[in-house]
């Protein structure tokens, strides 16, 4: 695309039929993608969106999902831990709150938001944002959260955690008497329901539902 | 052609093009209201801001001891190494892998690539674009994961609690190995992944 012909071509489009790649600045028309299928930058390879069918609808359905998952998921026990008669209970929250006891407030606070404040406070954004488009009120509100959501998006760690849960299990088992918890399956529930909701909802799509660019997005 | 070229600027949080208004000194995006920038401002003074620091922490987050295991009187401090040796001689080989890498290959990784990635975009290296925007997506998604001992320490702090017959401590080295891991993650995302892009020449992407 570096010949001067194609981007006399290009600085003649309207702005809306253009699109720029947000990792490598390249400027391409922008391609008309039929539902399920990913557009590309054909310079570096990201991926710059995917159609999707009924993302409101899906993505709704899944934030609630995880929504209701998330209590029992952080409070219930993941695991048991049997010495001489003794049982300590571990939960995600007594997790944190070890730490804190621990003289060890700055990693408490650090584990308590990758793995508690910031899944909550995205799954929260996401659900307002849903219901901001569903019900079409709020729009600047909605357009806010969306952006607060993609600050917050790395610094979610679930399923980091559940590598660690799955860690820890391994070093303890030899030691004592081990026992899995229902917080667990919660726990494996949420993950899973989480990581389907971030495939399903598109970016692309929503900031055009927000803004108002897509009739048919609520639908 | 880049959008930069064309007068435009894509919205760092939404995507969305906004032609440059030059008489302004911020601008905003049409549609989303975050702060638009051709560039984002001073990426790479930030980013080796934070590549430092993180790599004077690093230094405390392998040598103190990130737990301190208390047993019937006894205590034993372990190091991140030291509990990767012991899984190994424990005989659990693939859980020894998986936290080599976590904790000890991949914030080395990041601190070497982020580094050779604000080097090679300063000094305009031959390396092609291609093979340092795969290391900075590598970087970028591999970042996390480092996180796993933190959350293994919280994990087994909360759950060996039993007095004086067994209890494990954490110690100052999980605190400075949660700062690196927090430090690279930033550093990561100020680095400006445009860059690598805008010193090569337009004439040579293979399209």
């Amino acid at each position: 695309m570096a010949d001067p012909a194609s981007s006399e071509i290009l600085s003649g489009l309207e702005l809306n039929q253009l699109i720029a790649c947000h990792e490598c600045d390249k400027l391409l028309r922008r391609p008309q993608a039929c539902a399920g299928e990913r557009v590309e930058c054909p310079r570096c390879g990201c991926e710059l969106y995917t159609q999707r069918t009924q993302v409101i609808r899906r993505s709704m359905a899944l934030v609630i999902a995880a929504l209701m998952l998330y209590i029992p998921a952080n409070f219930l026990p993941i695991m048991q831990l049997n010495l001489l008669g003794q049982a300590s209970n571990d939960t995600v929250w007594s997790g944190v709150l070890g730490l804190y006891n621990n003289s060890m407030q700055s990693v408490a606070v650090v584990v308590f938001l990758c793995s508690m404040a910031v899944p909550l406070l995205k799954l929260l954004c996401q659900f307002a944002v849903l219901l901001s488009i569903r019900l079409d009120i709020g729009r600047s509100y909605g357009l806010l959260l969306y952006r607060i959501y993609h600050h917050m998006r790395e610094w979610g760690m679930l399923e980091v955690y559940l590598m660690g849960i799955l860690v820890a299990i391994v070093k303890l088992v030899d030691l004592a008497e081990l026992s899995i918890g229902l917080g667990l399956m919660c726990f494996v529930a949420l993950l899973l329901v989480q990581v389907w909701l971030e495939v399903t909802m598109s970016p692309h799509q929503i900031w055009d539902a927000l803004s108002g660019e897509d009739e048919h997005a609520g639908d | 052609m880049r959008a930069i070229d064309a007068g435009l600027l894509t919205c760092h949080e939404c995507h969305q093009l906004n032609p440059i208004q030059t008489e302004q000194g911020k601008q905003f995006c049409s549609r989303c209201g975050g702060l638009v920038h051709a560039r984002q401002p001073n990426s790479l003074t930030r980013t080796w801001a934070l590549l430092l620091t993180a790599a004077v922490l690093y230094i405390p987050a392998n040598l103190l001891p990130i737990m301190t295991v208390n047993s019937l009187g006894k205590g034993q401090s372990d190091t991140i190494m030291s509990g990767v040796i012991e899984l190994v001689n424990y005989g659990m080989l693939p859980i020894a892998a998986v936290v080599f890498v976590a904790s000890i290959l991949v914030p080395t990784f990041k601190l070497v690539g982020i580094a050779l990635l604000l080097y090679s975009v300063q000094r305009h290296q031959p390396m092609s674009p291609r093979q340092r925007v795969l290391m900075y997506r590598f970087i970028e998604w591999i970042g996390r994961w480092s996180m796993l001992d933190i959350f293994v320490i919280a994990i087994l702090v909360a759950l060996v609690n039993f007095g004086s017959l067994a209890s494990i401590v954490p110690g100052y080295g999980a605190m400075a190995f949660a700062s690196v891991v927090v430090l690279t993650m930033l550093a990561a995302l100020t680095f400006d992944p445009r860059l690598i892009w805008d010193n090569t020449d337009p004439d040579d992407d293979h399209e």
